[in-house]
């Protein structure tokens, strides 16, 4: 790919609903983290939507597509890795990085809130990676623990658990932080006892 | 589907007759093959008498039946191949089109070129891009000649995309190519041979060859060589040089050429000589002897449109072992009278080809920007109609007074 500087955006929304949206890199293999808060524009300049990325994906391009085996090269030798990579850079063209992102808030005129946004994120809009700042700002409020606790059909806990940890590592005040959120989901969870000692264990920095 | 209890062609009938086209089909291979030994034999005979056999060729041009080409390298010449560079960049384009639709809304067609740069080595990029282009303007639609309008469609159609395709190989070249110093190669699918052109009027010929020249020599000017890959060849150019050589009436001392009008064999109720090279071709003869990614002698083809039309661009061409395959590799007359263009091609030519497990990766990656699938072709159907909708046209009724017009000139 001839790079291009992005300004800052990670990745442009593919497709996009109220709950969810899933975005594509402009480099193969480059993706925010699992857990990570990211951040999609709209149409409204005031209206920002926060997202966990909870997938990460890459394969070809083209509907149908599939990558090929290149590890061996038709003359015999063994490519490994990045090498493969180095000798195909067609590849970085033809395969593309989509991550999705569980949608927990939205920033409106300033103000933070940890529930559905009145519109997803257009296709075809920005995503970046949220700042420490930012990240700490989110953490702030514990709704989006309910939101995540509630969502079926995704690995939420290990989601929740990730993105948690995620914010008391940007934290300066990272095992208090931890400690709040133990006791906000020994709330939620006080029906689920063995969920909630999973999740206790997995929130250990 | 039924467990094949109504099986309705009867496989035992038929089992008998595979088994007695089978034996027929071994009983050719095994002629072929005895043939060939022979056919190859002859024509290594005759190594160091090339300058002969291009008189032979150039005597016969006119009177022989079949296609020639010209020895320009020792008919045994067989090339290693060079070592690849680690640094090196190519550019490819492929296309596609949908033609004019003589039933459709509007008078439009569309051309897609595949545009594809690749460079390897310390600093590797790519650029992959697909271009569609709309044409529908008079000019578009016809070539205007004296009290003649002719409509681009069908096989004309088929010309211009090709010569679009060089164009935009040029294009691509002078933007990502001439501003490196690595070794680079300009790469196109089929043939650089406009064979289509030949059979043309000659104001269409003369309209598309003009073209295709001014690309061929912006590449020489920009010193990129341009080499096609051609995939499976059935090309018997070659074979025709061996006809010469086994023809009982070419005579170089007396000028005498083959003339297949007064063939001294037919005459005598004779099956001519050259008759076992029916059926073969080019391929067959050199495939014993070139190994893994070596090439064979340079010829210079002696297609009509190439020798008359091509000027200092004439098409050259050599045979490439690339695993099972003898690629046909073509390039024009600039390229081929410079050894060390030649080796790049040579090895880029392999090289692209290997790292496509095959095929060269470039015309690949153009093919797959350039093809048009069917959703996309209906997509691309409705837009035209919504556009037309939208402008308030009737499409219907526009298209029937539009073409009205257009029978009335």
């Amino acid at each position: 790919m001839i790079s291009v500087a992005q300004n800052g955006r990670i990745g442009e929304v593919l497709e996009s609903s109220t709950t969810h949206f899933v975005a594509a890199s402009y480099k193969v293999l480059e993706s925010p983290p699992f857990g990570a808060l990211v951040r999609a524009t709209t149409t409204d300049q005031s209206l920002v939507v926060y997202g966990l990325v909870y997938n990460i994906h890459t394969g070809s391009r083209e509907p149908g597509g599939r990558a090929v085996v290149r590890g061996r090269t038709y003359t015999g030798r063994l490519l490994y890795d990045d090498e493969i990579y180095r000798a195909h850079p067609d590849l970085g063209e033809v395969l593309q990085t989509e991550f999705a992102a569980l949608t927990v808030g939205y920033r409106h005129n300033g103000r933070l809130m940890q529930r559905l946004p009145p519109q997803p994120p257009p296709v075809h809009y920005s995503v970046y990676a949220c700042s420490d700042e930012e990240l700490v700002a989110f953490g702030e409020h514990l709704d989006f623990l309910r939101t995540l606790l509630l969502t079926s059909g995704l690995p939420t806990d290990e989601l929740l658990t990730a993105a948690v940890r995620t914010i008391a590592m940007a934290r300066r005040d990272g095992p208090t932080y931890l400690i709040r959120v133990g006791r906000e989901l020994a709330r939620l969870l006080k029906d689920d006892y063995d969920r909630l000692t999973a999740l206790l264990s997995r929130l250990r920095p | 589907m039924s467990e094949g209890v109504n099986m309705s062609l009867n496989l035992a009938a038929l089992s008998e007759q595979i088994r007695t086209m089978s034996q027929q089909v071994a009983l050719t291979v095994r002629q072929r093959d005895e043939q060939l030994a022979q056919l190859r034999q002859r024509y290594l005979s005759e190594t160091g008498r090339e300058q002969y056999w291009a008189k032979a060729v150039e005597l016969s041009k006119d009177s022989a039946h079949w296609l020639l080409a010209e020895p320009v390298e020792p008919l045994d010449t067989v090339r290693d191949l060079d070592n690849v560079p680690t640094d090196y960049a190519v550019v490819a384009t492929d296309g596609s089109h949908i033609d004019v639709d003589r039933h459709g809304e509007v008078n439009c067609y569309l051309i897609n070129i595949g545009q594809v740069y690749i460079r390897y080595g310390a600093q590797p990029e790519a650029y992959l891009e697909s271009s569609p282009r709309l044409y529908f303007t008079e000019a578009d639609l016809y070539i205007a000649h004296e009290t003649q309008r002719i409509p681009i469609e069908g096989a004309l159609l088929s010309i211009r995309r090709d010569i679009e395709e060089g164009i935009a190989l040029g294009r691509l070249a002078g933007q990502y190519l001439t501003r490196l110093t690595i070794p680079r190669l300009a790469l196109q699918d089929g043939t650089l041979i406009r064979w289509a052109l030949a059979n043309a009027e000659p104001a269409i010929r003369d309209h598309y060859l003009r073209q295709y020249l001014t690309y061929l020599e912006q590449m020489q000017q920009y010193g990129i060589p341009v080499a096609s890959y051609i995939s499976r060849t059935r090309s018997p150019e070659v074979m025709g040089l061996l006809r010469l050589m086994l023809c009982p009436d070419v005579r170089v001392d007396d000028r005498r050429g083959a003339n297949c009008m007064q063939c001294s064999d037919a005459k005598r109720g004779k099956i001519p000589s050259c008759m076992i090279c029916q059926n073969l071709i080019d391929a067959d003869l050199f495939a014993p002897w070139l190994q893994e990614g070596q090439r064979g002698p340079l010829f210079r083809s002696f297609s009509r449109i190439s020798i008359e039309g091509y000027e200092h661009h004439q098409i050259h061409f050599f045979f490439l072992r690339i695993g099972r395959e003898l690629a046909r590799v073509e390039i024009p007359a600039w390229v081929a009278t410079n050894p060390q263009l030649v080796a790049h091609v040579h090895a880029l030519v392999y090289d692209q080809a290997a790292r496509g497990q095959g095929y060269p990766v470039a015309l690949q990656r153009a093919h797959e920007q350039a093809v048009i699938r069917s959703p996309e072709r209906r997509v691309f159907e409705q837009m035209v109609a919504g556009a037309l909708r939208q402008a308030e046209l009737s499409p219907g009724f526009s298209a029937k007074r539009e073409s009205k017009q257009f029978v009335q000139g």
